[in-house]
């Protein structure tokens, strides 16, 4: 537990705020791909498919 | 870390989608498979060129997208099949919600835990379903509406704009930015949601209120879901993660 702690503490921060920035870039991006897929994509196989869960959760459906 | 964001990000979409398909199949999928009886009965050139024998559970028997001599749309077969792709387009939309959640939480340089994952939960519930919820009422299938593009715009800019007043608001905090951030939130509502054109439709309004309801309901607890669960998951990988270490 000791050493883990030592080694959080000793890493440049630069880099750990870069680290975080990526990670928060990347899930963003990946985020906004699959609510699009389920909300949003006009081609008909995902519109029907998500039809119920568009209506449920407000999103604007036909 | 990446890992650490993505796995939590699906734990969370996970739990968040077993409970929130619960709620959808009990309580607002029977109000659409019945709001599409009353669709069906309505005169539509859709409703004329369709087989007797097909079953009520059409989707989009009225929607202007099906010409009269094209190939049948792909749809989900009515039953089990329907509810399992209900259920799978809420784990993906859960992991979408989960995923741009723990993004905004790093951003903000928060770290996951159930307080701020229910906290920025509740922001993302209130800028995705409760702000475009006020000019666009959830709506069920076969209810007057402007058209889709239009609505879906409007949908897109108040979530965001709900979402960056809140940000400005609830993190910034300065004068300023609590002014700017009030004027991001009610902006989209001045100018307003596109108008529904008027229309006879049959759907009773007590069906179509309830349902407005309960999908509001279920989004609140779906979104209390997506951030619990991001919290939970966070601090559990990362725990697991030291020891592994």
């Amino acid at each position: 537990m000791t050493t883990s702690t030592q080694t959080t503490t000793l890493a440049p921060v630069a880099v750990r705020a870069n680290d975080r920035l990526m990670a928060a870039t990347l899930a963003a991006f990946l985020g906004l791909g699959l609510v699009f897929m389920a909300g949003f994509s006009p081609a008909i196989a995902f519109h029907n498919a998500a039809h119920d869960f568009r209506h449920a959760q407000n999103f604007p459906c036909h | 870390m990446i890992l650490r964001l993505l796995s939590a990000a699906l734990a969370a979409g996970f739990l968040a989608a077993v409970v929130a398909t619960g709620l959808q199949l009990s309580l607002t999928s029977p109000l659409i498979l019945e709001a599409e009886r009353y669709e069906q009965r309505e005169p539509s050139r859709a409703a004329e060129v369709l087989p007797r024998t097909l079953p009520i559970v059409l989707a989009h028997s009225g929607h202007d997208h099906a010409a009269p001599d094209a190939a049948p749309e792909w749809q989900p077969a009515p039953g089990l099949q329907r509810m399992a792709f209900t259920g799978l387009a809420t784990l993906v939309g859960g992991v979408g919600y989960a995923l741009i959640l723990g993004a905004v939480l790093l951003a903000c340089g928060r770290e996951p835990t159930l307080q701020t994952g229910l906290a920025f939960a509740l922001a993302g519930f209130a800028s995705v379903a409760l702000a475009p919820g006020l000019g666009l009422p959830p709506e069920l299938p076969g209810q007057e509406a402007a058209p889709l593009l239009a609505r879906q715009a409007w949908w897109a800019m108040t979530a965001v704009s709900t979402a960056m007043g809140l940000y400005l608001i609830g993190v910034r905090r300065s004068l300023i930015a609590i002014l700017g951030g009030l004027v991001l939130i009610v902006a989209p509502h001045v100018v307003g949601a596109p108008q529904t054109p008027d229309g006879a439709s049959e759907l009773p309004a007590a069906l179509a209120a309830q349902f407005a309801a309960r999908s509001l309901a279920i989004g609140a607890v779906f979104w209390a879901m997506i951030g619990l669960g991001l919290g939970w998951a966070w601090q559990s990988f990362g725990s697991a993660g030291r020891r592994h270490a």
